[in-house]
Order: C-alpha cells, then sequence, then structure tokens
C-alpha cells in the first residue's frame, strides 16, 4: 500500500511538473498573436481589398543609381525578416530583392515573413545567436527603441552616408533615437485619420466636417453625440504606450530636463487625465474599448456600425469595405485630432541592421534598398501606404486625384509625413518601457475607473517609476 | 538463487523516458535555474540568487494574481456539484437522450479561445445579454460586464463552469453506470425518495469519480489562462482585476520580458498545485479505499 502511495504521490509530481512545463511552454503559442497596433497599421492583406491591389505595376528595371552605401561585402549572404507582408506583397518583396540582387551583384538574400508570432520567433532568434541581419521592426510600437536600447541593433549615423541620411523626412530619420543615435531606415508609414459614420452624426444632426481639429474638442463632441444619438464614443488608449499618448496629446513632459527622474505628474499630465476621467463619468466612451489593448476590438465595433468614429490608418478602410458595404458607403474620413503638443504622431515602420551582422553594409545597403524613392512609390501603389523618402511625393501618382475615400489623403501625405517626429525622450538607462508602462497604466485605471483622484494616481505612480531607475 | 539481469524492459522504457527527459525533466530544471536569473529572454541570463524571490514577496499584483487563482478553485465544487446533478439527469433512458448528452459535451470538444470569444459577444456592450435585458426593460443603458473590475472574474469563472460541466458530466454518467441497480432496489424498499436514493447511494458510489475531477478541475482552475486571456484581450482586466497567476507568469515572461521573475512565479505555482494534488491524492485513496 505503501509502495503503491509512493508510486502515485511520484506520478502526480510528474504530472504537475510536466502541467507547469506545459504552462510555460504553451503559453507562447497563444500569446503568439501580433502585437496589435502594429498589423492594424501594416499594409497587410489590404492588397487584397484595395482597389489599386489589383493593378500589378510592372517590375522596374535595376538602376546603377540605387547603390548608394559604399563597400558592400561581396558575395555576403543576408537574411532579411519583414512582419505581415506575405503573401499579399510577395511579388513587390521578391520583385525588389531581385533588383537589389542585380544593384548590388554577389549579394544574396534570404527573406522570411513572419506574422503573429513575429516577436516570439524574433527574441527566440536573437537569444539562439541566430536573427536576420535585416529587421522590419515597426516604430510605433517601440520595437526599435527595444531592440536597440539592448544593444542589439546596428547604430546607424555615422555609417550611412549623409546624401542618403537627407533623403528621409528629418523627423523620421531621427525617430526612435537611443542615447542620440539612430537605429532605422524609416519606411513605409501610414496616416492616421477619424473614420466617420456619416449616418451616426446625421442622427445626431452634427456635420461631420465639424470634426474637431484638437484633441481638446473630442468631449464635447463624444456629449453631443450620446444626447442627441445615444451611442458612445469608440476611442482607445495607447494602452501599450501611455506615455506616449501623454506627450502627443497632452504635451506632457514625462522626464525631467536632465532625463534622471520621471515627471508625468505634472498639471499638464493631471489635465490630460482628467479629460478622459470626465468623458468615463459621463459615460461618453465606451469603457471595454477604451483600455483594450486590441486595435482590433475597436475597429470591428466601428465596421458593425456601431461607433460614431473611430482612430486607425486609412488602410484598414479596407476592412470597413469588406465587413459593411453599407457603412462604407456611409463613411467620412476626418484628420485626427492634434494633440496640445502640435505634433501629429510619430512613424509606423522601420527596418533595422542586427549589430553583430557579419555584413554590416550589404545589410544597409538592402535596408536602404527598400526604403528608397524608387521602391517606396512602387509599394504606395500597391496599398495606401505612405513612403519616407521626401523625393517619392514628386512622382505624378501622389498628384493625381484620388477617387477612393481610403486614397483620399494621398495628396496631402506629403505634408503629414513630414510632420512626423517621436517627441518622447529616451528612457533612462536600465528602466524597462513595458515596467513604466504598467505602473503608468494603474494610475490611469485607478483614476477612470476606481475614484481616485488624478493627481494622487500620477504622483503614486511618478514614485513607483523612479524608484526602477537605479 | 540470483536473478539474471535483462535489458529487456529498460529498452522498453527507454522512449519514454527519454521524451520525458528532454520534454520535461530538462524544461523543469532550465526553470529553476531560470528562477535564479534576471533574463529578458534575448541576452544571455545573469544570475541574480533569490531576488526575484525576495521582490515576489513585495509584489502587489503577484498577491492579487495569487488570491484571484485561488479564489478560481471555487469553480471546482461548483463544476462537481453541478456535473453531478447533470448526470442525473442524462442518466436515464428516455428517447433522444443521447442528443443532450452529445450537446453537453460540445464546449468539452470546443477550442477555449473560440469559447472565450463566443462569451465576450455575449457579454459585449452590444451583446445578446445586454440587448434582452434592455429589451426585457431591465437596464435602460447597457453594462460594460468586461470593463468592470468587479465583473471580469466571475464571468471567467462562469465560462469555466460553463464549458466545464458537460465533461465532468460524463465522467459522472460513467460512474453511476457502474453502481449496481440493486442499491437503488433496496433504498426504494427501504423508503427512499428520490432525493435521499441519489444521497445515499449515488454520492457514495461516485466518491472515486468525484476525487479524480477535484483533482483535474482544482489543477486546471490553478492554471487558467486562456479565458483571462481572450476575455480580457490580453490585459488581465482592468487593474488586473482578473489576473491569475498564469496569467500574470505570462505577461511577467512575454510582455514585461522578465522571463526570470516568471520562471521564480512558475516556482510557486509549482508548490501551490504539488500541495493541491497531495491532498486530492490522499483523497482519492481514501475514496477508494471505501469503495
Amino acid at each position: 500500500m505503501r509502495m503503491k502511495r509512493s508510486l502515485a504521490l511520484g506520478f502526480t509530481a510528474l504530472f504537475i511538473f510536466s502541467a507547469c512545463g506545459s504552462s510555460a511552454t504553451a503559453v507562447p503559442s497563444v500569446a503568439t498573436q501580433a502585437p496589435t497596433t502594429a498589423p492594424s497599421t501594416a499594409p497587410a492583406s489590404s492588397a487584397s481589398a484595395a482597389p489599386a491591389a489589383s493593378v500589378a505595376p510592372t517590375p522596374l528595371a535595376p538602376d546603377p543609381a540605387e547603390a548608394v552605401i559604399p563597400n558592400v561585402e561581396p558575395n555576403a549572404e543576408i537574411h532579411f525578416w519583414t512582419f505581415y507582408l506575405s503573401p499579399t506583397f510577395d511579388d513587390y518583396i521578391k520583385e525588389t530583392i531581385a533588383r537589389f540582387e542585380a544593384t548590388y551583384p554577389g549579394v544574396k538574400v534570404d527573406w522570411e515573413d513572419h506574422q503573429a508570432t513575429f516577436q516570439d520567433d524574433l527574441k527566440a532568434a536573437f537569444a539562439a545567436g541566430k536573427a536576420p541581419d535585416v529587421i522590419n521592426l515597426s516604430v510605433s510600437e517601440g520595437w526599435v527603441s527595444d531592440y536597440a536600447s539592448k544593444g542589439l541593433l546596428l547604430p546607424l549615423d555615422d555609417k550611412v552616408p549623409a546624401a542618403v541620411q537627407s533623403t528621409y523626412f528629418p523627423g523620421l530619420w531621427k525617430e526612435q533615437e537611443v542615447g542620440g543615435k539612430n537605429f532605422q531606415f524609416p519606411w513605409y508609414q501610414g496616416i492616421n485619420v477619424d473614420l466617420i459614420n456619416k449616418q451616426l452624426f446625421a442622427k445626431a444632426g452634427i456635420d461631420p466636417a465639424s470634426f474637431p481639429k484638437t484633441i481638446d474638442g473630442v468631449p464635447a463632441l463624444c456629449q453631443a453625440l450620446k444626447d442627441k444619438a445615444n451611442t458612445v464614443c469608440d476611442i482607445r488608449l495607447t494602452v501599450s504606450d501611455l506615455l506616449s499618448q501623454m506627450v502627443y496629446e497632452g504635451n506632457v513632459k514625462p522626464l525631467s530636463a536632465d532625463g534622471k527622474t520621471f515627471t508625468f505628474n505634472s498639471q499638464d499630465a493631471v489635465n490630460w487625465l482628467q479629460m478622459y476621467v470626465n468623458m468615463v463619468k459621463a459615460g461618453t466612451v465606451d469603457n471595454d474599448i477604451l483600455t483594450t489593448t486590441d486595435d482590433r476590438v475597436g475597429l470591428l465595433l466601428f465596421s458593425s456600425g456601431q461607433a460614431p468614429f473611430y482612430a486607425t490608418g486609412l488602410n484598414l478602410i479596407r476592412d470597413v469595405k469588406a465587413n459593411n458595404s453599407q457603412l462604407y458607403n456611409n463613411l467620412a474620413v476626418a484628420p485626427t485630432p492634434l494633440g496640445l503638443s502640435g505634433v501629429v504622431g510619430k512613424g509606423l515602420m522601420g527596418i533595422s541592421v542586427k549589430a553583430s551582422t557579419p555584413f554590416p553594409n550589404a545589410s544597409m545597403a538592402l535596408a536602404q534598398f527598400f526604403t528608397n524613392a524608387r521602391s517606396m512609390v512602387e509599394f504606395s501603389k500597391i496599398v495606401s501606404i505612405y513612403p519616407s523618402v521626401i523625393a517619392s511625393y514628386d512622382d505624378p501618382f501622389f498628384s493625381a486625384s484620388a477617387t477612393a475615400i481610403e486614397d483620399s489623403a494621398r495628396s496631402t501625405a506629403k505634408d503629414v509625413v513630414s510632420h512626423y517626429a517621436d517627441i518622447v525622450p529616451s528612457l533612462p538607462t536600465g528602466v524597462n518601457q513595458a515596467d513604466v508602462n504598467d505602473i503608468v497604466l494603474k494610475a490611469v485605471e485607478d483614476a477612470l475607473f476606481n475614484g481616485i483622484d488624478p493627481q494622487k494616481a500620477l504622483n503614486d505612480a511618478v514614485t513607483k517609476a523612479n524608484a526602477l531607475i537605479k | 538463487m540470483t536473478r539474471r539481469f535483462s535489458a529487456t524492459p529498460y529498452l522498453f522504457l527507454a522512449p519514454a523516458l527519454v521524451l520525458i527527459a528532454v520534454f520535461v525533466l530538462y524544461p523543469i530544471g532550465a526553470v529553476v535555474y531560470y528562477s535564479f536569473t534576471s533574463w529578458d529572454i534575448v541576452r544571455p541570463p545573469v544570475f541574480v540568487g533569490l531576488d526575484n524571490y525576495q521582490q515576489l514577496l513585495g509584489d502587489e499584483t503577484f498577491w492579487k494574481a495569487l488570491s484571484h487563482s485561488i479564489i478560481y478553485l471555487l469553480v471546482t465544487p461548483t463544476i462537481i456539484a453541478m456535473s453531478i446533478v447533470l448526470a442525473i439527469i442524462v442518466n436515464r433512458k428516455l428517447r433522444g437522450i443521447h442528443i443532450f448528452r452529445a450537446l453537453y459535451f460540445v464546449p468539452a470538444v470546443s477550442g477555449s479561445i473560440a469559447i472565450g470569444i463566443a462569451w465576450r459577444f455575449l457579454f459585449d456592450r452590444n451583446g445578446i445579454i445586454n440587448s434582452i435585458l434592455i429589451t426585457l426593460g431591465v437596464i435602460h443603458d447597457p453594462i460594460q460586464w468586461l470593463s468592470d473590475p468587479g465583473l471580469v472574474l466571475p464571468i471567467a469563472m462562469l465560462l469555466t463552469i460553463w464549458a466545464g460541466v458537460g465533461y465532468y458530466s460524463v465522467i459522472f454518467v460513467a460512474g453511476l453506470q457502474n453502481i449496481p441497480e440493486e442499491l437503488y432496489d433496496a433504498a426504494v424498499i427501504d423508503g427512499c425518495s428520490d432525493f435521499q436514493k441519489h444521497w445515499h447511494v449515488s454520492l457514495p458510489g461516485l466518491r472515486p469519480q468525484i476525487a479524480f475531477v477535484a483533482v483535474i478541475s482544482s489543477l486546471a482552475a490553478l492554471k487558467v489562462f486562456d479565458e483571462i486571456y481572450v476575455l480580457t484581450n490580453r490585459t488581465g482586466g482592468i487593474l488586473d482585476s482578473a489576473t491569475t497567476i498564469v496569467f500574470y507568469l505570462w505577461k511577467q515572461a512575454f510582455v514585461n520580458e522578465h522571463a526570470g521573475y516568471a520562471a521564480a512565479i512558475a516556482m510557486v505555482l509549482l508548490v501551490l498545485t504539488l500541495l493541491f494534488s497531495i491532498v486530492n491524492v490522499r483523497l482519492l485513496e481514501r475514496g477508494q479505499e471505501r469503495v
């Protein structure tokens, strides 16, 4: 009996061990959903719905003038990862790689596209010492600064010729700087807009043309929509990077001038938070959407015709079109209200080079090639994305009148993109952005849903955040 | 008399032992090691001794998550009671009863993520539950169920119970069918009512199944993740209102990139589940001895 009991306990212990093991190993597979805002702004599969996508441009001929990076290593074989671009953009990517290989003879490119598991795959690849040489990273999600701050990306300022650097919009080249250095070639950009349900606005007697130009006009709009159309606003906080939202919307200075202490409990920060607290108290926003990490949840609600407006990328109008053609025909678009900082926002995607690549010049050449004017204009013709290179906008494509609403920003895109800039200062060395964001998120949620005074919530959060600085 | 050594049984055991060593024992050893390190996954781990465990003691969110996991254990007695009642109901020779049994089992063969998404639609601000309540005049404005810190955890528990009742009731149906009919006949002769028949005959007869279900459902409750992940859209709920220990472990490892700290949380979970299992195995043995 004792033997039997020991065996039973032994097997139970083994079962638990394996259960715990399975938890730990199964989790990544569950957790492999893509960071939620990135796919929303990535042109993933948009070509399938976008009218322009059906017109496949003729492949460009190689042009020796595109070889602008010197001393490319002969016979380099470089690995390139993209995020959510296959299979929709396979032809474009393969043709661009073929043109690159013809422009830099001897260099071979091995391309892989990773999607929902991109971040997990990349982290595992870095851990195993097998990370790709050239990596498509999201700027808006903070991936560039995340990997750069860990010393995993190549600083570019002193390696890329000044003439090449100056081809990009200055704000885009300088965004996501870590320690004053740039680690990415700016790639495709999105235009953030608010999609408007004209039917709900008509029900409330509000003209879509009167959509607020600045963030401080949003609470009054939401109140009017609730009072007159009995609907609430579909607004999402950037819960993965609240400091950033504070900076752009509230003109908050999150760090002291010397960058050594957190200061996001200033009057500007309190005012910013109070605006959302007031909306929650007034019941004019959907609380579930307000704090979701998943951009698609808000977009889905808007697509179902139940929300009056939603801030997203123009390229995602394809989702509305695919899911609700009636709403698509009743759609208006307005520029996203400007925050108190006066800066529209930061860029979307970049291409970075691994710090430890044996082929830094070939890798920089590929990253630069994909982001040069010719390549980006071709990309823009396939899907509603916008180039980071100034000269791209000289192409007649951007002055041609657009008929589809998803292309409505084409003529104004240059102005919008040229004003993109990262105005969020780097965190003190050794401080993990996710840890700070957790602290800020708790403070925001305490103020929004727990009745805590915004000033007190932010004071407590600043104390906790400062404790992270070593 | 000396026994001759035979390699044959070890050869038969070898494949299973190798698999266990590679996929169970090695990962366990790795988790134990990582729990003493600071590790962000992309860079090599750095040994920090007991720092992670020390940090756990002062981590409010960890204790909150632990308390949520313990509260989640309330699912176990509820699910056992409901499953037994359901098993007794469907253990009758009625026409079409097999259809009901199959329907009750549907959640067990559906993916937990799919179920979670379906429940999100149910409890959505514009979901069917609010629509019914508004139609019936019970409420005027929709309730934001999943963004109310007091409601998310109970809704997740409800989901787990709903999804598990059908599965566990099948185990109890099998147990009920093993109870000799003569015992029920004797109970009737002794003047037992229907309720008393089940109280005095069915429940004691189901003791081994009850102990078994208690073990596996309490372990499942302690390890709950999918329901929380989907219902809260990966957030763990407003103010961590539905963050459980495994969800917190996942968040620390894969969102905040503190894999070493997450490993320490896993070790605490291991101790907790081990304790529960020892208690449950003892109960299981006692149940078997009595039967």
